[in-house]
């Protein structure tokens, strides 16, 4: 929508509209994709994490008499380490297959120019690739969770109230935009590296930084930056405050802390609390599902934003680069 | 010579001593004249007998000087009684009495069955050998007296409030020769439980012997809505025939007993943090006397701010209510989710007031949102800004 306006405001400038054999590209893309050997693995994969999932999960349920009116949340957070594994590791892996090759492919199977001939911009082309791997990613996603939650309802003989719905669904929503942004990270290394090894290895590179060793460097940043000289209150608290800004440049940081309100109701807050905060509250008492969504909210922001704005990098560097028949 | 006088002078202070006694056992041995010849006597010559009873006297036979026979009989007795004289387990008409030992004989006298109350004289005669003995007796027949009850108590007035077990300490007294079962029971108002205990335990019958008295716990207890006033009830114990009654009064005080609730028992509520929110709360009056400056607080966490519109409730008159409005602001930084907030209010008359539990849902402001969505379209505009600055190549 805000595209039209600004074409419409700058229309002088260009011919055509960058919508022109979008939707092509987006079909023959998740074509491509949905036919691919890659869609065998991963179609593996999904039924071995929702398998997984859900056996790991009714095994420690089933032990548990006490009652729970999240019953069918506790089937994403009950689990065995490192499952559920889209939450971890599989969204990140998954978004980085379906895009690590994207433009450099086309480059090297020489197809690029054959496919610009066509009336098809380079902004439709961009948007259709990385539409058609969202589009395939959350096709995945989703495929999980319907498992997750078919085979809950039949496991546990309980159908699961609205508000589980709702949380779970927006729990398959934050996956699925933090799928995007290693998918359009993945497409910008595809634009920048010629190769699609090193595409790759970029993507799984910056993936891995942010898994293992960002949490270390938050906090080794914010010991030096604002260290304990006095062992203050106010000086442990300003460094845990500094170290969980630092933390939350992660997309793993921010997935983690979406997750947590979203699947656990009785999550008040994620950041510090106070004593004082707490004061007379009920502790165990769930919060309603607009209040864990004003809490993660911010962190929602980052999600949807940060793979718009990579996508922006991406478009920018893939229009000035020169393509040659 | 001298030693001669000395001797008649001791003889004549003694001599009369030393004979002095030889006159009185003179005396005893031999019948004088005060000392008749035969004596008929008993210990107890009158009685009083109840009317299915019948009498036994104890004769004394006694002769001065001689051993004799003596023939015992009724010179008076009155129609239809019949006397036997007993003596050795056997029945006898005569008795031989020896000097200086006493002959006892059992006098039985029956009256007849019929035999109306009333004293009757009876003369009994000893005939010995020269001598006659008479001796006057005199039988009084007393009729039964009537089965009587009595029952009282000290204290016929006892206050308190509706929740006291009220208890009358009260004797219960069987004034009559008969033994009784003593059925308890109560005339109460309504709205009163009347038990009766004896020894801590719940009667409603018991015997009560001849004579005897019980002490008996009456214990009154009201049920819950009876207003302040005097009840007075009648207590009342039956037993053959015969009942006594005993009027006692219980008076209950008023007493207020608040009640914070709110509309349609909601004791929840939703607030913004930060923001002020109004709660409606109820104060009833669910005792039997109005409570006065029924003042109003609450215990809030700390950081947040209660304040109740009156914050004094002048009157609240027994069965009554007062709507009060409390303003309640959660502190700013409050964390959403679910607080507690005690509102007390107290009446002037008890010390401790009556207390209740608010849930306040605490919500966070929605403001964060609209600047998230600025953020995600600032994004978008970005995108939109490289499509119009790159779009052309």
């Amino acid at each position: 929508m805000a595209l039209q306006l600004e074409r419409a405001s700058g229309g002088r400038s260009r011919e055509g509209s960058p919508w022109t054999g979008l939707w092509a590209v987006v079909a023959k893309e998740m074509a491509d994709h949905l036919t691919s050997a890659r869609m065998r693995i991963l179609e593996a994969l999904i039924v071995l994490t929702a398998g997984g999932t859900v056996y790991a999960a009714m095994r420690s349920l089933r032990d548990s008499v006490s009652e729970d009116r999240f019953l069918l949340l506790k089937l994403f957070t009950t689990a065995y380490e490192p499952l559920p594994a889209f939450a971890g590791f599989l969204v990140p892996l998954i978004a980085i297959a379906l895009a690590f090759d994207a433009i450099n492919g086309e480059f090297s199977r020489r197809t690029m120019s054959r496919i610009l001939a066509q009336p098809i911009y380079r902004d439709g082309l961009l948007l259709g690739k990385f539409l058609a791997g969202l589009c395939t990613l959350a096709l995945v996603l989703t495929a999980i969770w319907s498992l997750i939650v078919g085979m809950g309802i039949i496991g546990l003989g309980i159908p699961p109230s609205g508000e589980e719905v709702a949380r779970s669904l927006w729990f398959l929503l934050a996956s699925i935009f933090y799928g995007g942004i290693w998918l359009a990270l993945a497409m910008v290394f595809s634009i920048v590296f010629r190769q699609p090894a090193t595409a790759a290895l970029a993507s799984i590179a910056v993936w891995l930084f942010f898994t293992v060793f960002w949490d270390i460097l938050a906090g080794l940043l914010a010991q030096s930056l604002r260290p304990v000289r006095f062992g203050f209150a106010q000086e442990i608290l300003a460094q845990a405050q500094l170290e969980m800004a630092l933390a939350r440049i992660s997309p793993n940081t921010l997935y983690t802390e979406i997750m947590l309100p979203l699947l656990h109701p009785t999550v008040r807050s994620i950041g510090l609390l106070l004593p004082s905060q707490l004061q007379g509250a009920v502790l165990g008492a769930p919060l309603p599902l607009r209040q864990s969504l004003l809490l993660i909210w911010p962190q929602f922001t980052g999600l949807i934003a940060v793979p718009i704005l990579l996508f922006a990098l991406g478009y920018v560097l893939f229009q000035r680069q020169e393509i040659r028949a | 010579m001298r030693r001669f006088w000395s001797i008649v002078t001791l003889l004549t202070l003694v001599l009369p001593v030393l004979s002095r006694p030889a006159p009185v056992m003179a005396q005893t041995g031999q019948p004088g004249p005060a000392s008749p010849e035969l004596t008929l006597s008993t210990s107890y010559p009158s009685q009083v007998i109840g009317m299915d009873e019948s009498a036994t006297l104890t004769l004394k036979l006694r002769t001065a000087t001689t051993p004799q026979v003596v023939r015992l009989e009724m010179q008076e007795i009155p129609e239809g009684w019949a006397a036997t004289f007993k003596g050795g387990g056997q029945i006898i008409q005569a008795a031989t009495v020896e000097p200086d030992a006493d002959a006892s004989v059992t006098l039985k006298l029956e009256p007849p069955k019929d035999v109306a109350a009333g004293t009757y004289r009876f003369v009994v005669v000893a005939r010995g050998d020269k001598a006659v003995a008479r001796l006057p007796i005199e039988l009084t027949i007393k009729e039964k007296l009537p089965p009587r009850l009595s029952l009282q108590t000290n204290l016929p007035i006892v206050q308190g409030s509706r929740s006291t077990t009220f208890r009358f300490d009260s004797t219960l007294k069987n004034d009559g020769d008969e033994d009784l079962t003593v059925n308890l029971e109560a005339d109460a108002p309504e709205g009163f439980l009347v038990k009766f205990k004896l020894s801590a335990q719940e009667v409603t019958s018991l015997p009560l012997e001849a004579n005897q008295s019980k002490t008996l716990s009456i214990e009154v207890r009201a049920f819950a809505d009876v207003p302040a006033g005097d009840y007075p009830l009648q207590v009342r114990a039956r037993g053959d025939g015969v009942q006594a009654t005993l009027p006692l009064v219980v008076r209950v005080t008023g007493q207020p007993d608040l009640k914070v609730t709110a509309p349609e028992g909601r004791l929840s509520g939703r607030a913004y943090a930060g923001r002020t929110a109004s709660l409606t709360i109820i104060v009833q009056n669910t005792g039997s006397a109005p409570a006065h400056a029924v003042k109003l607080s609450a215990s809030p966490p700390s950081g947040w701010s209660v304040e109740f519109d009156p914050e004094q409730v002048d009157q609240i008159p027994a069965g009554h209510q007062a709507e009060v409005t409390a303003k309640i602001r959660p502190a700013d930084k409050a964390v959403a989710g679910d607080y507690m907030v005690t509102v007390t209010a107290s009446p002037e008359e008890t010390i401790a007031g009556s207390k209740s539990d608010f849930r306040i849902t605490v919500l966070t402001s929605t403001l964060w949102g609209v600047v998230g969505i600025v953020l995600i379209a600032l994004a978008v505009g970005v995108v939109a800004l490289a499509v119009l600055r790159f779009g052309r190549r």
